[in-house]
């Protein structure tokens, strides 16, 4: 299951895997702005129709996120917990970042991870927070 | 050598960090491919420096937000009233002018209204600033309740206030004049009472060419004209109107010397018992014997005196002067039931001592307090003042009579004249005047009189010119009147005279000068 991003600034695609895990991909080199930010998680409340599930949003190589962008990530949403992906130093420093926008705190746990198969670990100590 | 040697990153980054602390907060620095550490030291500069100049941005922008406000406030300083909310001279100056360009394109005139309350002082005084302010306010929203959208409504300063009629017609004018008046005549609540403050209304038109400050000063010189004319009305101005202004300064300049060159006189008006025509006391009327334009009569020169603050020493002069005149009366004609009846303005009753200067002038002249009455205007009872209301009231107890001057021409009621410390009434000329001829006028004046009667109180009809009058208010039990139908106000020895010829008159009828 997948929906397709709209534009070439958006997300490049968000699908649910065989974990029941949401995938989001974000084009290398994307500057993410607020309103991409805003159809991206209107994105995963769609496709989650009324289910909360981890979610691991890969952000590798992102250029830069807009303060606009940061406030809607604070918002709450079908996520149930974050695993947010990158592949650097700056990654890391943006992803840090968008997060730190957010007050008090992110609606759900979150947590930046360069390394794959620790970020589902993280996802999947979440499991028993889907609601169903 | 390295090849971090060769790397050029750090040195821009502190060419970044620079140009961000010289206050170029929109400085950047392009992280490379490497996206390495220092590229991430790189774009968390560029992040915390984006961060600060949205910052900025905000506070420059809450700042613009804020002088804004602070430059709408004080325009609104400059150009409204704090206490009304209503424009002032300054905003309606520019109105006037915005309206006389209008007129020059082909509009009607402007017409400008000027208003003053006639009582407000006394108000004021009596009652505090803060009754004061609150009349004020009130004033504020009734004239703004009576114009029209296009109008303004401008607070001159004090208890002055001014209407602005954009393109209008005399008629309208008048109209809106008309409702003011109503509108302010109307009592006002202060603190649970009723006050009653009252206006005067001059109005001008504009004319081509004229400056907002011309017609600001002619609508003025009207509204003097009102107030001049006995208050509470309203008069349109007349070019000849300056002239009057201009006597009226004269007058008034004049006047602060009228009592120290002996030029005050007293003039007497007998009241008679209507069924025997016998003389059983005299109101004392003041005149002014002017060097150059001869006897002035108190509608010349009393609210001159009132706006001049001379009021108080004129009403010093007039009281020891006539309870004077009283004791050599009363010496001369010792068991004649004689009552001398003086005048007291609003602003003399409220004058701090009254009652204690009365008191030392009849000791003094060694009057039995009975002989004396003051007179107080309906409308100076009627303004709610407390200290005069005291001072009523001691010299009520010591014996003095107080009485209530032109009743019927305020808005005085019956149950409020039972509180009032007063013992007689005088029924005002207005009343008595058609008596004669309107059978509904009768009906009036009687339903008047059982009233003042229903509440103890004694009337005396004021302004009787005929016989038939007399008759009138014989047949509706008034007991009590004086008129030019007895006597015009003369002078003291002629008073004697009648006095003389009363006395020497075995059964005393007849009136004394018919």
């Amino acid at each position: 299951m997948s929906l397709p991003a709209a534009a070439n600034d958006e997300y490049e695609s968000l699908t649910i895997d065989q974990e029941g895990f949401l995938i989001l991909v974000w084009p290398r080199g994307v500057t993410i702005t607020g309103p991409a930010a805003r159809h991206a998680l209107d994105a995963v409340n769609e496709i989650c129709d009324g289910t909360r599930r981890p979610m691991l949003v890969d952000m590798a190589t992102t250029k830069s996120v807009a303060r606009e962008a940061r406030v809607v990530f604070g918002e709450k949403s079908a996520a149930s917990r974050i695993a947010m992906l990158g592949h650097s130093p700056v990654d890391r420093v943006i992803a840090n970042f968008a997060l730190g926008r957010i007050p008090p705190r992110p609606p759900c746990p979150t947590k930046f991870f360069t390394d794959r198969d620790q970020a589902y670990a993280f996802l999947r100590e979440g499991l028993d927070e889907r609601v169903l | 050598m390295s090849e971090s040697f060769d790397d050029t990153r750090l040195d821009e980054l502190v060419d970044l960090i620079v140009q961000l602390s010289s206050g170029d907060l929109s400085a950047r620095l392009e992280p490379s491919p490497a996206r390495d550490s220092l590229d991430a030291v790189i774009t968390g500069i560029n992040l915390l420096a984006g961060e600060l100049e949205l910052t900025m941005e905000e506070r420059v922008a809450e700042r613009t937000l804020v002088l804004e406000q602070a430059r709408l406030a004080l325009e609104r300083m400059a150009l409204y009233d704090a206490l009304t909310g209503l424009a002032n001279r300054t905003l309606l100056g520019d109105r006037i002018g915005q309206a006389s360009a209008r007129a020059e394109l082909g509009a009607r005139p402007p017409c400008v209204l000027v208003l003053d309350l006639d009582e407000f002082k006394t108000v004021n005084d009596g009652l505090g600033h803060g009754a004061g302010d609150l009349i004020l306010v009130d004033v504020a929203h009734r004239l703004t309740s009576v114009v029209r959208s296009t109008d303004t409504v401008a607070r001159l300063g004090g208890d002055e206030f001014a209407i602005l009629m954009p393109d209008t017609t005399e008629e309208d004018a008048m109209r809106v004049a008309e409702r003011a008046l109503k509108e302010l005549h109307s009592p006002f609540t202060v603190v649970d009472r009723p006050v009653w403050a009252g206006a005067s209304i001059g109005l001008c038109f504009g004319l081509r060419g004229q400056s907002a400050d011309n017609l600001m000063r002619d609508a003025d010189t009207a509204m003097y004209a009102a107030k001049a004319k006995g208050r509470g009305n309203i008069q349109i101005f007349r070019p000849e109107m300056h002239h009057a202004a201009k006597e009226r300064l004269h007058i008034a300049s004049d006047f602060g010397a009228a009592i120290a060159r002996s030029q005050l006189r007293l003039y007497y008006q007998p009241i008679v018992e209507l069924d025997s025509g016998r003389i059983i006391g005299a109101e004392a009327l003041v005149r002014w014997a002017h060097p150059q334009r001869g006897l002035l009569m108190p509608m010349d020169f009393i609210s001159v005196a009132e706006d001049s603050g001379h009021i108080i020493d004129m009403g010093h002069w007039v009281v020891q002067a006539a309870i004077s005149q009283l004791r050599h009366w009363l010496v001369r004609f010792p068991d004649a039931p004689f009552q001398l009846h003086v005048n007291l303005s609003p602003v003399e009753v409220r004058w701090p001592g009254v009652a204690e200067f009365i008191s030392e002038a009849l000791d003094e002249h060694g009057v039995d307090p009975q002989r004396l009455a003051l007179e107080i205007s309906e409308t100076g009872l009627m303004t709610g003042d407390v200290i005069g209301l005291e001072a009523l009231m001691t010299l009520r107890r010591l014996g003095v009579g107080v009485e209530i001057d032109d009743f019927g021409t305020g808005y005085s009621s019956i149950s409020y004249l039972r509180r009032l410390p007063i013992d007689t009434v005088k029924v005002d000329q207005s009343l008595v005047r058609d008596i004669a001829t309107d059978g509904q006028q009768v009906g009036f004046v009687s339903a008047i009189l059982r009233l003042i009667e229903s509440v103890g109180l004694r009337a005396v009809a004021e302004g009787i010119e005929t016989a038939e009058q007399r008759v009138q208010l014989q047949l509706l039990g008034c007991l009590y009147g004086q008129g030019h139908y007895f006597s015009e106000p003369i002078p003291a020895p002629e008073l004697t005279e009648l006095l003389t010829l009363q006395h020497a008159t075995v059964d005393g009828e007849g009136p004394p000068s018919r």
